[in-house]
């Protein structure tokens, strides 16, 4: 092909919308695949104060309407606003000045809008599974839950190549929808060690004050505080560790288990030492994340596991739960604390240890380090995509759809 | 004239008096030498044929089985729409004169291939959401006005089958009175009009 690679991707959220981890994934993705020789357009949706179109870090961003109609429940919305992120992204598509040759769709909440658009353009479609309904809630129960578990069902076989971002997630995937195996490619996620760069030289004490006394350690955790994060059994662990070390438990991020937290911790008598922060603006959470002296991941359920690779990024020792995407960032004892899943004890012994041995902490800190630059470098995972592209390119010439 | 009908109901499968309504029309546009492309819902009977009165039916059923309320059917089923939409369309060498869409269920679709493929469409009214639920403003019956009011503000063109029909559309969605044309089924002009609003619709003489 002698013009760009021409690539349209949906996703329902993109900087500065961000409601969990494809805002940043799509950020990165595109951004690296635009230094990579690929034209990339991200169809996505609005957010208050963000232009309805821009051209950032070469990526072209188009925000769409996506509350033009009012909606019963929040599964009605997500097809409401595929509706008019689909007639949106066909206009913009049938005037650009190359035709768009591929679509990647981002989870199931663009799933109508990446099918309908690929049938209509006959152009491949390409999923990433970041996550799926039977694993978020442990199994099927109510309609809603089987109706988006049907509908990724139908995103991944309509889709010509699912990626996930780990092993794990692809068995699972796998599992999941019965795909076959030559259907799914495994691209990491990555993250950006130079976000934390220019905090490295800064004197962070007087932000750490408002957080922790100086005496105390920082045990962090940053996440939404939902079942599948296993939040509850940090909570649990917090007077096994301090019966070890003196710490304090900043935990950052909202969600629908915070009131039930904080009551658990005030009936534990522990609320000198818990600091629940709700949602944290990138700044603070970039240095709170430097000032950790260990960062927490007690998920149940992982497809991948970002912020793990952000706390190692920020040179944060991490302990983490040996389950789904977190199994293969961390290596016990070398890049991380891996403690068993859904056990208070396990995670209470694996804070202690990095807590109460400066020396092992210093050595899983700079090893991990180390992985991060070696093994999920965006620049590496734009060119494995790159080349993924190319490949679906390839057979899809051989189509009839060509 | 090569047109593509999109409606939700179509022989056998009969909902309301759109079914037989659509039928008839059908029948009649092929005797008058267009091409017709029925997609509609099925769930048991689905692919393409061929009836006998010479118009192609292209079935379609929603990949997703359990839903929550009847958006959710309806905005899974329009995909399926748009593929055999799609499909059509590119086994007629991209010539598909126009898409005439009945009532909201397929009006995504049609507003979709017209924004990507340039094919104009008519959208004919048989009922609208404030005559079905009188006074429900609810968010599911506000959406559907919205999915209706989308429909008239894409299309080329709009039928009414009666003059009160074609007021309540203006008085309700503020549609210009001049974008829509009655096709009444009981006057004897009935396809002659069809076929008036269709050549005007898409890009042709007005005149028979």
């Amino acid at each position: 092909m002698k013009r760009k690679l021409n690539v349209m991707m949906f996703s329902w959220e993109f900087p500065p919308r961000v409601i969990g981890g494809i805002s940043p994934h799509m950020y990165f993705l595109s951004k690296s695949l635009a230094e990579n020789g690929v034209k990339v357009h991200v169809v996505t949706c609005d957010f208050p104060g963000a232009p309805e179109y821009e051209t950032i870090d070469g990526v072209e961003v188009y925000r769409i309407d996506s509350y033009k109609n009012p909606s019963p429940d929040f599964a009605t919305w997500v097809y409401l606003m595929n509706l008019n992120m689909q007639k949106e992204a066909a206009a913009i598509a049938s005037k650009l000045p190359d035709p768009i040759d591929v679509f990647h769709a981002h989870d199931w909440l663009v799933a109508t809008a990446g099918i309908g658009l690929k049938h209509v353009f006959r152009k491949p479609l390409i999923v990433t599974m970041h996550s799926t309904e039977i694993g978020r809630r442990d199994g099927l129960h109510a309609t809603t839950e089987h109706m988006i578990h049907e509908t990724e069902a139908w995103l991944t076989y309509e889709a010509w190549r699912v990626i996930c971002c780990s092993n794990y997630m692809m068995s699972h995937v796998k599992w999941a929808f019965g795909l076959p195996g030559d259907k799914l490619s495994m691209v990491p996620n990555g993250v950006n060690p130079h976000a934390y760069d220019r905090l490295e030289n800064q004197d962070l004490s007087s932000f750490r004050l408002k957080f922790a006394l100086p005496h105390e350690k920082i045990v962090l955790y940053v996440g939404r505080l939902v079942y599948e994060k296993g939040i509850h059994i940090l909570i649990n662990a917090v007077p096994k560790v301090l019966a070890k070390a003196d710490a304090k438990f900043v935990i950052v991020g909202s969600g629908y288990m915070q009131e039930q937290l904080s009551n658990i911790v005030k009936s534990m008598g522990l609320e000198h030492k818990v600091l629940f922060t709700g949602f944290v603006d990138e700044e603070n959470l970039l240095k709170l994340q430097k000032v950790a002296d260990v960062s927490v991941v007690p998920s149940l359920f992982e497809p991948f596991g970002i912020v793990a690779l952000e706390a190692m990024a920020a040179k944060s020792p991490v302990v983490v739960s040996d389950t789904g995407g977190l199994s293969e960032i961390v290596q016990h004892d070398v890049t991380g604390v891996k403690a068993y899943p859904n056990n208070t004890d396990s995670l209470a012994w694996g804070i202690s240890k990095i807590l109460t041995d400066d020396n092992y902490a210093k050595t899983i800190r700079e090893n991990a380090y180390k992985i991060i630059l070696e093994k999920y470098d965006w620049n590496k995972i734009a060119q494995q995509t790159r080349i993924l592209y190319e490949a679906v390119l390839g057979e899809y010439s051989k189509s009839f759809w060509a | 004239m090569r047109v593509v009908i999109f409606c939700w109901e179509y022989p056998p499968r009969i909902v309301g008096k759109l079914a037989d309504y659509v039928s008839n029309l059908a029948t009649q546009l092929v005797k008058n030498k267009v091409a017709v492309h029925v997609v509609t819902y099925n769930d048991v009977m689905t692919g393409i044929s061929e009836e006998a009165n010479g118009v192609k039916v292209f079935r379609v059923d929603n990949p997703v089985r359990t839903h929550v309320n009847l958006l959710t059917w309806d905005l899974t089923l329009n995909q399926e729409a748009e593929r055999a939409g799609a499909s059509i369309y590119y086994q007629l060498r991209r010539k598909v004169d126009l898409i005439d869409v009945y009532d909201w269920h397929f009006i995504p679709a049609a507003v979709t291939i017209k924004n990507a493929l340039g094919i104009p469409y008519v959208y004919s009214v048989d009922s609208l959401e404030d005559h079905r639920s009188p006074g429900a403003d609810a968010p599911f019956n506000m959406a559907i006005r919205g999915i209706e009011w989308l429909g008239f503000f894409e299309a080329q063109k709009v039928t009414a089958k009666s003059e009160w029909m074609r007021s309540e559309i203006v008085r309700l969605y503020k549609v210009p009175a001049e974008k829509i044309a009655v096709t009444s089924p009981t006057a004897a002009s009935w396809v002659k009009d069809v076929l008036a609003v269709y050549k005007s619709a898409s890009g042709g003489s007005e005149a028979q």
